[in-house]
């Protein structure tokens, strides 16, 4: 923060916080651990949803049969990030993404990676809506989102 | 709901930093609007706020701090948070039960205090999923650009002429924050921060306290000799995970609809005479016209292009510049009925429009690429 | 004033430290408690107010956002209420408005807070101001426990009676919270016990005070014609009322309290109440601390000022005593403070139903609720009857 011509006070805010994930999610991340990615099926509209759900959006039921679902998939849609923001995944330039991942009903929401990032005309040229990704994995895996290093072109 | 409720005094202070702390802005804001409407403290029935917590503002429980800075002190007053225009509906529908004949609503919001934009809107994400890869409101917004792009063959430039529009007409409006005369190149020359947004497409973070007082229609006679009636008013909510929703399918026309069918209106691209719109990413301006039923869909291109939105055109939209040009996050809803308003009146000075307004409408949305819209339907 | 509106049912979580379930989960638990309750589906809903403590207190901002799923509000209107600790109370009134408007005809309100999740206190203490009064201002507990001392002041209250009954409302009400299925704290607790709990904030003792819980309350409000077409026997919205006093605490009388006594006012104006001891057959205060209930209870109009210590101890609102209070086990055994007003309207709205189960108060017609936030700052009331 700069100083400004007024007074001020300056003041910061930081507090513990320990978040329950509950019985499905739980499950989900221990399966990024294990480098697969679970969704849940609705047993009435029939939709595969990921990352899993303990109920379904639309239907309001319990979602309670497991799929293990594919680590390709499409990319539907993406943004090429290029500025620093407080709670960014990794240090910027980065790619949020939208991902199909095949046989499942929703998008699943991503990094594309795996290329080099920082000279976006060359970026343009390699990432295309439409094209074929896969999921890579990192080594050091916690059971966290970003177990899921990123997805790369196919 | 024609003529139940009725705005009979607006007021706003200016969107660019001020060194007045939260508490006497409000203040002022909320003495000026008693002021212009000749009324005092104890004219008030009830006081709906709108404001929102922490993240905005470092305050928990924000409307504590202000309480007595809306002329709130022993009355039944309330607070909605992250949509000033639910504070709207409220206050007119405290009034439409009988239990009170006027309310002052007031949107609150000190942006240059605020951490940045992302940072409170990452603190929407589920702290799982969506909050691990990063997700704020400028994500989500430009993965929905790329995707309507894409799909409807929108191009940059279109989009970026929402953005030449408002930060013009701001020039306009001496309380806009942010203004200039641009050109399509300088829009799409600003800094890449999130390809395909750029810099001058996202809307800055503003000062803007925002205070209106509503009358019964007994009560509005008596006090004001140019009521605004609110004719109209709905809001929808969409689905959380934004990998579950279309995100160019959502649910603008389902508040929208609700808002024309409450004030009876069919045909809205020959009804409405000006709107007042928020467009936090300039693309979005030309997918909610399509939402409001201005065009058809994927036309919201073309219709900017036509020149259908300008301040001359057959709707002119964001005579004011818009959210791009003045974006205090929860109180933009508000402002926009103010903008609104004042367009009803003839009151809007150089950015009034040069045609007879009989009935405009008021837009606000918060949440990832529009996961709430509220719509307001305003009238002589 | 306005059309007239109806509870027609109430769902709740099992309240408590609920460390199974993710944050959705839980309020979708209250949702379809509610559902199944009244056999209704989300369909048939019209509107939803959400609402919950500030963003702090879990570390997620407009939760109504987050919630959009668990609430089955997409597709939806809604309206998001935030009062502080009066929240609950807020909520309802905002759907009881919304009902009375003619703008809606069910109107679904939830509530929710996972206060274990995040730090109660901390959250608590930046609801005081950042220049001057947060530093003194020790959480909740620190306002409560100088209000009380001030009351105790006032009226020259013994301090041994006031202790004794302080202690006496916090052994009753554990023993209530027994008979309540959703309740937090199911604890057996003596006199003595309360007596020489570790000090909080003094005269304030640990078993003055209510827990830090997890858990979620939804409500469904409805119009005459719909009460009418689903044939069930609801709970008749009779009154509301709230007030808000200063942001400074030190600004307004805490002890002879305009907020809570103006609420109580107008909503009893409303319902026609004139002498709330007689007339009300149960009621629902607010009592995150046992000294503070006492408090209320002269605000309301339940007794004089500075008798209630000597009514506490005559038994006057135990559940066989004239007037029934928090028969539930109150705020004092469970405390998710976004859901609380809602819980405390949802078992005065299950009192006048005849359907508190355990806890019911036999042939409980009227039945107060009552909710309070900020910083010792806000009132909220909602009166609920059997008939209309």
């Amino acid at each position: 923060m700069e100083a400004k011509e007024y007074k001020t006070i300056k003041t910061e805010i930081r507090l513990p916080y320990e978040l329950a994930y509950g019985a499905t999610w739980t499950r989900f991340f221990e399966g990024l651990k294990n480098k697969t990615i679970f969704g849940t099926k609705c047993t009435k509209c029939g939709r595969i949803l990921v990352p899993a759900r303990s109920f379904c959006p639309r239907c309001f039921v319990d979602t309670d049969e497991w799929v293990e679902v594919s680590q390709v998939g499409t990319l539907i849609a993406w943004c090429y990030t290029n500025y620093k923001y407080f709670g960014m995944p990794t240090e910027p330039p980065f790619i949020g993404s939208l991902i199909r991942l095949n046989g499942t009903d929703v998008n699943f929401l991503h990094l594309m990676g795996g290329f080099d990032l920082n000279n976006f005309d060359e970026v343009k040229k390699i990432i295309k809506s439409g094209m074929k990704v896969e999921a890579v994995w990192s080594d050091d895996r916690k059971g966290h989102i970003m177990d899921i290093k990123y997805f790369r072109p196919l | 709901m024609a003529k139940q409720v009725a705005i009979v005094a607006v007021a706003q202070n200016a969107g660019a930093e001020s060194k007045d702390n939260f508490y006497d802005q409000a203040y002022a804001v909320t003495k000026e609007v008693l002021d212009k409407a000749g009324m005092t403290r104890d004219d008030i029935g009830t006081v709906i706020s709108a404001s929102s917590d922490v993240f905005h503002g470092g305050i928990s429980c924000a409307n504590s701090y202000y309480w007595e800075t809306t002329g709130a002190f022993l009355k039944n007053a309330s607070r909605q948070d992250g949509e000033s225009l639910f504070a709207l509906f409220y206050g007119a529908m405290r009034i439409m039960t009988g239990h009170y004949d006027t309310a002052l609503v007031i949107g609150l919001c000190k942006g240059s205090e605020n951490p940045p934009n992302d940072t409170c809107t990452l603190m929407y994400a589920d702290p799982f999923y969506q909050r691990g890869v990063g997700l704020t409101e400028t994500m989500a917004a430009a993965l929905q650009m790329r995707l309507y792009m894409e799909r409807y063959g929108i191009t940059e430039e279109q989009c970026a002429k929402v953005a030449v529009k408002n930060l013009g007409n701001g020039l306009r409006n001496p309380y806009a924050h942010k203004k200039g005369r641009y050109t399509v190149d300088d829009i799409l020359g600003s800094e890449r921060l999130i390809d395909p947004l750029t810099a001058l497409q996202v809307a800055p973070k503003s000062e803007g306290m925002v205070a209106l007082i509503l009358a019964s229609a007994k009560k509005a006679k008596e006090i004001a000799d140019k009521p605004v009636w609110i004719n109209g008013f709905g809001s929808s909510l969409d689905n959380y995970y934004v990998g579950d929703r279309d995100l160019l399918n959502g649910q603008l026309k389902n508040a929208a609809d609700r808002a024309y069918k409450m004030a009876g209106i069919t045909d809205p691209e020959k009804k409405i005479d000006v709107a007042e719109i928020t467009e936090p990413y300039a693309f979005q301006e030309l997918m909610w016209y399509e939402g409001l039923g201005f065009c058809k869909e994927g036309e919201g291109g073309r219709l900017m292009d036509s020149g259908f939105t300008e301040m001359n055109g057959r709707i002119p939209v964001n005579p004011s510049g818009g959210v791009l040009a003045n974006n205090p996050y929860v109180s933009r809803g508000l402002q926009r009925v103010v903008e609104a308003v004042l367009q009803i009146r003839g009151e809007a000075g150089e950015k009034q429009v040069p045609k007879t307004v009989k009935t405009a409408l008021a837009h606000g949305t918060h949440g990832y690429a529009g996961q709430c819209h509220a719509v307001a339907i305003l009238g002589r | 004033m306005g059309r007239p509106v109806a509870i027609i049912g109430v769902g709740q979580t099992k309240h408590g430290r609920r460390m199974d379930v993710s944050y959705p989960d839980l309020v979708r638990e209250a949702v379809v408690a509610v559902f199944n309750e009244t056999g209704l589906t989300p369909n048939d809903i019209d509107g939803v107010v959400s609402g919950t403590m500030p963003s702090m207190m879990e570390g997620i901002a407009l939760t109504h956002f987050y919630f959009a799923d668990a609430m089955q509000a997409a597709g939806k209107p809604i309206m998001k209420t935030e009062t502080c600790g009066s929240t609950g109370v807020s909520i309802a009134h905002t759907a009881y408005y919304w009902v009375a408007s003619g703008m809606a005809d069910l109107v679904l309100a939830v509530g929710h807070e996972k206060m274990n999740e995040g730090n109660s206190q901390a959250t608590m203490t930046t609801v005081a101001e950042p220049f001057y009064q947060r530093y003194f201002i020790s959480g909740a507990p620190g306002v409560f426990s100088m209000q009380s001392q001030m009351w105790m002041d006032r009226y020259n209250i013994p301090e041994e009676k006031i202790r004794d009954a302080a202690a006496f409302i916090s052994v009753t009400h554990h023993d209530d919270a027994f008979d309540n299925p959703y309740a937090h704290i199911k604890m057996k607790v003596t006199m003595d016990e309360v007596k020489n709990a570790r000090i909080i904030t003094y005269p304030v003792r640990l078993l003055d005070v209510c827990p830090n819980s997890d858990g979620a309350c939804a409500v469904i409000f409805a119009s005459k014609d719909m009460v009418k077409k689903l044939g069930r026997k609801p709970a008749w919205v009779k009154g509301v009322g709230y007030r808000g006093e200063e942001y400074f605490f030190g600004d307004s009388d805490k002890v002879v309290w305009e907020s809570a006594i103006q609420a109580a006012k107008q909503a009893y104006d409303q319902a026609g109440i004139k002498d709330p001891r007689k007339e009300l057959d149960v009621a629902e205060v607010y009592n995150p601390f046992t000294f503070q209930e006492m408090l209320f209870y002269e605000c309301f109009g339940f007794c004089e000022p500075g008798e209630s210590p000597d009514m506490v101890l005559k038994g006057t609102f135990t559940r066989k005593g004239e007037l029934p209070c928090d028969p539930s086990g109150g705020t004092l055994c469970t405390n998710p403070i976004g859901a609380t007003g809602l819980i405390r309207v949802a078992e005065a709205a299950l009192q006048v139903m005849g359907k508190a189960g355990d806890h019911q108060v036999p042939k409980a017609k009227l039945a107060l609720s009552h909710a309070m936030g900020g910083v010792d700052q806000f009132n909220g009331i909602m009166i609920l009857g059997s008939k209309l």
